[in-house]
């Protein structure tokens, strides 16, 4: 009868010691749970600032018969933007023509510029004013790299300069 | 004799509690991110409606720059006081990693993109500083973070 009995008994597990494991583990992921936030990026190819022409250093307009004219290999266009004394958009300009800080007008004028069928502009240079806050400029590229060139494709190819 | 019943212990069961624990802790093993290590959460990104998340899988080898509003370096939550020598050594370690990949890499065109976080308030100067010390060093594809939306930090 004795022998039966001890067969019957039910084996228990002690389960205390793969508790405490867990729970010293679920403290752990508890404490380090910080969940990233969900950013957005923008991709860029920015190469060292390149020359604006197809100038040589020293030469001049029509020294060289290859290239009659500087202007027929320009294809950098120049933005500026100009800071308050807050380090806030003051003002903007393509290559010289000046306009407000107004964000849509350069829209525009770059849909223009860069859209067009003849035009030649492969890359963009910004030239910041060393004061500008990050959110401003970030405004501004928004603005670039929603341009498309000619070919359809997006414009990617942005250099920054500060300006002196 | 009543003593010895009184003296009997009285076990829980520990089963139930022991599988929601186990699936606690699944839980947090699959949402755990690793890479949240390497971003500074204190900084606040600027705001930009065409930010898109891009996963590239973790297929790009990625330096991650976090910059905040005075222009400091911060990376893995260290201050990063000689930018042009870590900037360097990190160029080294992608050219490495890129020619065991391309035997003709090139030094000045490294293909690892550098993930720039700045604060929104960081002035233009401190930032072109560290891009311009990426691109000596070789660095040409950068990832500009913001947030697409305004309530984010």
């Amino acid at each position: 009868m004795r022998k039966k009995k001890r067969k019957q008994e039910d084996v228990e597990l002690n389960v205390t010691a793969m508790l405490d494991m867990a729970f010293q583990l679920l403290t752990f992921f508890i404490l380090t749970f910080r969940p990233a936030p969900v950013e957005g990026q923008v991709l860029l190819r920015m190469p060292l600032p390149q020359p604006v022409a197809g100038v040589r250093s020293g030469e001049m307009a029509g020294d060289r018969a290859s290239n009659p004219s500087p202007l027929a290999e320009l294809n950098t266009l120049v933005i500026s933007a100009v800071a308050n004394e807050t380090g806030g958009l003051r003002q903007l300009a393509i290559g010289e023509t000046t306009m407000s800080n107004s964000l849509s007008t350069l829209d525009s004028k770059l849909g223009k510029l860069l859209g067009d069928e003849g035009s030649a502009f492969q890359q963009v240079i910004i030239q910041v004013d060393s004061r500008l806050r990050y959110e401003e400029l970030m405004q501004v590229i928004e603005v670039c790299t929603r341009q498309k060139l000619p070919s359809g494709q997006p414009l990617t190819k942005l250099s920054f300069v500060e300006a002196a | 004799m009543s003593s010895l019943s009184h003296g009997s212990s009285a076990e829980p069961n520990l089963t139930p509690i022991l599988d929601m624990v186990f699936q606690l802790i699944t839980f947090f093993m699959l949402v755990i991110n690793f890479k949240a290590a390497s971003m500074d959460l204190d900084l606040k990104l600027p705001v930009m409606g065409s930010a898109r998340p891009v996963d590239s899988g973790g297929k790009d080898d990625l330096l991650v720059l976090n910059i905040n509003s005075e222009g400091k370096l911060k990376v893995y939550g260290q201050l990063i006081a000689n930018v042009d020598g870590y900037i360097r050594q990190e160029a080294g370690a992608s050219l490495l990693v890129a020619r065991e990949k391309n035997p003709n890499a090139k030094v000045d065109d490294l293909p690892s993109i550098v993930v720039i976080r700045a604060d929104k308030a960081t002035p233009f100067k401190m930032l072109n500083q560290v891009i311009t010390t990426c691109q000596t060093h070789g660095f040409r594809n950068f990832a500009l973070k913001a947030m697409n939306k305004a309530d984010g930090t």
